[in-house]
């Protein structure tokens, strides 16, 4: 990791250290990180149909649910190219992400920008995630075909709060936060009023919880494993709840260790291990995880079975399975039979066809005896 | 002396009847073996967590099953050439079953590893090779449909057997599906149950069958009676003869490597395998890297598999046409590159409905690979023959079946470009159509030459020659093509109404 600014570094420096750092500094960084930003556009992208369709429940964060709606005609830029509000070199993609495990952190920030360019008809909404406390710039821009539009009036609020303090360029308003606490996050909304009004929500939050939708199915006596995965950012700890009523109790595996092991696989990934389940295990979990701006948690829902239950199809399979193969056997023997007799029958006729020719000249003597 | 026969087998398969029965049931213990390992990876995730173990040690699962499905392919041969189709088959269902049932009672993964790998691969193997030799029993004259209808099973069962695992794990865990799965295996008893045995009728009713062939018309049955007196005559003299070479040939027939048509098929095939499973592996991973979204994705592979469905019997039928039949094995090496070119193309396709036209002609070609891939090594050998023949060869297609996907991913993860391992499947499946394209045609020829060597000597003394099992005569033209000596048998039987006949 190269030397970083660190702690309350004027804008300026920093900005100086990102062009020093960027033609020859660790290509893995820089190189990787725009990567996984485009991963995580594309992740975005990508997952949000799945998300729509599946529809899970909202997850109780303590912000906003935020509906993941995109214009269909706005772009939105990740990247802050030539035309940013600052004059500097051109930094690419910057969602920096500094996933270090010191606790040096206040040093980041965050560039998020939305170009309008289009009348979707309903405002824009942008959502950022956040783990960690940063400075953040939020820009919403007119797109260049709007350059000759003239703007009236362009206001940022949050909730009912006016902010003052925006930085305007050319055509783009921006304002700067330090997100340092709980309370800093929200949706913050900048109206772009003038011949047409444009709007667009950015909703800061925290990390979202991954987590299985459909309930974790276990039987008796079994082990049940349920995971909770933060995705991208790793939380500063997590805690199990089970809910007993409506009422929600930590799990501390400490104290019964042959019940309940809380494993951590992955530093983002943490795991709960029931073991010796009974019925009464029976119910919903949450998994919580504390970040440094906030909590976010995760339901899941278990389910204990008894082994009665799979065993019922089980036991109907198997008897069609003998009564299928009795019915075949039972066919084949009776066609054989048939075949048997109808050979039989053959060959008597066979014989009968045989003797009669042998003797037919005894008989026809003996009729024309009779017959006279 | 008898007249030569006309397929090796000692009676004219019924093509029909009972046939189609076994076709059905054929065509379930095929789709079980194909397609049980692919629906299986729906467990992958949960499994992976409860042992808190990598992909890679889970996916081993589902190697050794297809490894034991593949290499079980001599033990199957030998069992069935011992005691026939059904009881292989039953026996093998009945290994499925349990193999399933008591993974569903494991609590390590090392337990999983025997029970879903070995126990139910091994009986997978045991459905598989009897099925398709079975057919080559029951059919002769319309043996490419019987075929085709048979391996239409498999992508029949993967649109079944898919969706229907999704719901058991949904509804009853793991543990509760392994349950129920060893159930559904089970049904390859019922499936084995359907495979009447046929063949020679026994030594024991020769004596009847003599005296009635005094008073009556020749038919059929007493064709089959009069020419398998003949092997059970030379058959003290064999054993005497104190070659335990013959002894093991009874019950897998090595002498099959000195047969032309049988290496040539064993060569092109293992080369095709290397480039065959991986494309299919990877079209889902490859669709996701290239933008869609993972339900499109999953869209591509149905695709697939409807196409494959509708291909396979069509195949057979097109295969069983009187322009096609006596050249199948240019139609199959033909079907092999092009199967190649499509992967070759592959990278051109670009976004989802190129990627859709690409699954289509995918699934067509592999549907056209499958069908004819046992109606080829049957028009080769013999059917006779083909009991060994199919376990000699799933065992060496073993190894490159299992390399191919694994060597794709290497290519993609040191290219980083999917494209590298669709070029590789398409180089290596057109170079494997061409070489058997070039070496079926030196086979023909070969054939041809023979048939007319032997027709130009005594005729007799070629009768005498095909029957029993003696080294020289596996390349006669007995083994080749089978409709010219069906066209013979005919006018032989008509010779035989006129009583020129011996007994």
């Amino acid at each position: 990791m190269p030397a970083r600014c660190s702690g309350s570094c004027p804008r300026r420096l920093l900005l100086l250290c990102l062009f020093l750092s960027l033609p020859g500094g660790s290509p893995a960084d820089l190189a990787v990180t725009p990567q996984d930003a485009n991963q995580t556009h594309k992740n975005s992208l990508t997952r949000m149909p799945t998300g729509l369709k599946s529809s899970p429940e909202p997850m109780t964060t303590t912000q906003t649910v935020n509906r993941q709606t995109w214009g269909g005609s706005i772009s939105d830029h990740l990247t802050v190219g030539p035309d940013a509000s600052t004059p500097g070199p051109d930094l690419t993609t910057l969602e920096f992400k500094q996933d270090t495990k010191s606790n040096t952190s206040h040093g980041s920030y965050e560039k998020h920008e939305v170009v309008l360019s289009g009348d979707s008809g309903h405002a824009v909404v942008k959502n950022i995630t956040l783990d960690r406390a940063v400075r953040i710039e939020l820009t919403c821009k007119l797109d260049d075909k709007y350059s000759s539009l003239k703007v009236i009036q362009v206001t940022w609020k949050k909730g009912n709060e006016t902010i003052g303090h925006i930085n305007k360029t050319e055509n783009s308003w921006s304002i700067q936060l330090t997100i340092s606490d709980n309370s800093k996050l929200g949706s913050y909304n900048c109206t772009v009023k003038g011949e047409k009004e444009f709007s667009v929500v950015f909703h800061l939050q925290v990390p979202k919880i991954d987590v299985k939708d459909k309930p974790v199915i276990t039987y008796e006596g079994d082990i049940a494993v349920l995971v909770c995965k933060s995705l991208n950012s790793t939380p500063i700890s997590w805690t199990w709840y089970m809910t007993n009523g409506s009422e929600q109790i930590a799990i501390n595996d400490s104290l019964l260790l042959d019940k309940y092991v809380i494993d951590k696989v992955f530093p983002n990934v943490t795991q709960l291990k029931i073991l010796k389940l009974t019925s009464k295990d029976d119910g919903v979990y949450w998994c919580e995880a504390a970040f440094e701006l906030g909590k976010s948690k995760g339901k899941m829902k278990l389910k204990v079975l008894s082994l009665m239950v799979p065993l019922k199809p089980f036991l109907a399979i198997v008897a069609e399975v003998v009564v299928l193969v009795a019915v075949i056997f039972l066919f084949e023997l009776y066609s054989k039979r048939r075949e048997k007799c109808t050979e039989i029958e053959k060959e008597f006729d066979q014989t009968e066809q045989l003797k009669s020719e042998e003797s037919n000249g005894v008989e026809n003597s003996s009729t024309r005896h009779r017959k006279v | 002396m008898s007249p030569p026969l006309p397929s090796d087998l000692g009676y004219i398969p019924p093509d029909g009847g009972w046939g189609w029965a076994v076709v059905f049931g054929a065509s379930i213990s095929v789709g079980f073996a194909y397609t049980f390992p692919k629906a299986f990876t729906i467990y992958f995730k949960e499994l992976q967590a409860v042992y808190s173990i990598s992909y890679s040690q889970i996916a081993w699962i589902t190697s050794i099953m297809c490894a034991t499905t593949y290499g079980g392919g001599p033990i199957s041969s030998i069992l069935v050439n011992r005691y026939g189709s059904r009881p292989v088959v039953i026996f093998g269902g009945l290994l499925c079953g349990i193999g399933m049932v008591s993974a569903a009672f494991c609590t390590s993964i090392l337990q999983l590893y025997i029970c879903v790998g070995f126990i139910t691969g091994f009986g997978l193997a045991l459905n598989l090779q009897p099925s398709v030799i079975i057919i080559g029993k029951y059919f002769l004259k319309r043996r490419p449909i019987a075929n085709g209808l048979a391996m239409a099973g498999s992508p029949v069962m993967l649109c079944t057997l898919a969706p229907l695992n999704q719901f058991l794990f949904d509804n009853f865990g793991w543990r509760g599906s392994f349950l129920i799965l060893g159930a559904i295996l089970l049904n390859c008893c019922v499936a084995g149950a359907l495979f009447r045995p046929i063949g020679a009728p026994k030594i024991q009713s020769n004596e009847e069958v003599k005296e009635v062939l005094k008073e009556e018309v020749t038919k059929d049955a007493m064709e089959m009676n009069s020419s398998t007196n003949i092997p059970v005559e030379t058959k003290p003299e064999e054993e005497e003869a104190k070659d335990c070479c013959e002894k093991i040939n009874k019950y897998l027939d090595f002498s099959l490597f000195k047969h032309r048509g049988f290496l040539i098929y064993l060569i092109g095939n293992v080369l095709m395998f290397l480039g065959f499973f991986a494309p299919i592996v990877f079209l889902a991973p490859y669709a996701k890297h290239i933008g869609i979204d993972e339900y499109s994705a999953a869209f591509l592979l149905s695709v697939l598999a409807i196409v494959d469905m509708i291909a396979r019997p069509a195949t057979g039928i097109i295969a069983n046409s009187k322009w096609v039949r006596p050249r199948i094995q240019y139609f199959f090496s033909f079907s092999i590159a092009f199967n190649g070119a499509c992967h070759l193309l592959c990278p051109l396709a670009s976004g989802y409905k190129g990627l859709v036209i690409y699954s289509v002609f995918f699934g067509l070609a592999f549907g056209m690979v499958c069908a004819m891939l046992f109606e080829t090594l049957m028009d080769l050998v013999g059917a006779t023959r083909f009991t060994s023949a199919v376990g000699l060869v799933t065992i060496a297609e073993c190894c490159t079946i299992l390399l191919g996907p694994p060597i794709g991913g290497t290519l993609i993860d040191t290219f980083g470009d999917y494209k590298y391992m669709f070029i590789k499947c398409g180089a290596v499946m057109v170079l494997a159509g061409t070489f058997l394209f070039i070496m079926n045609y030196y086979n023909y020829r070969m054939l041809a030459k023979e048939k007319r060597k032997a027709k130009e000597e005594d005729p007799k003394s070629v009768r005498t020659e095909s029957e029993g099992r003696n080294n020289l005569n596996k390349d006669t033209a007995q083994d080749g093509p089978e409709l010219e000596p069906l066209r013979e048998e005919q006018e032989r039987l008509k010779k035989e109404v006129n009583g020129t006949n011996e007994v």
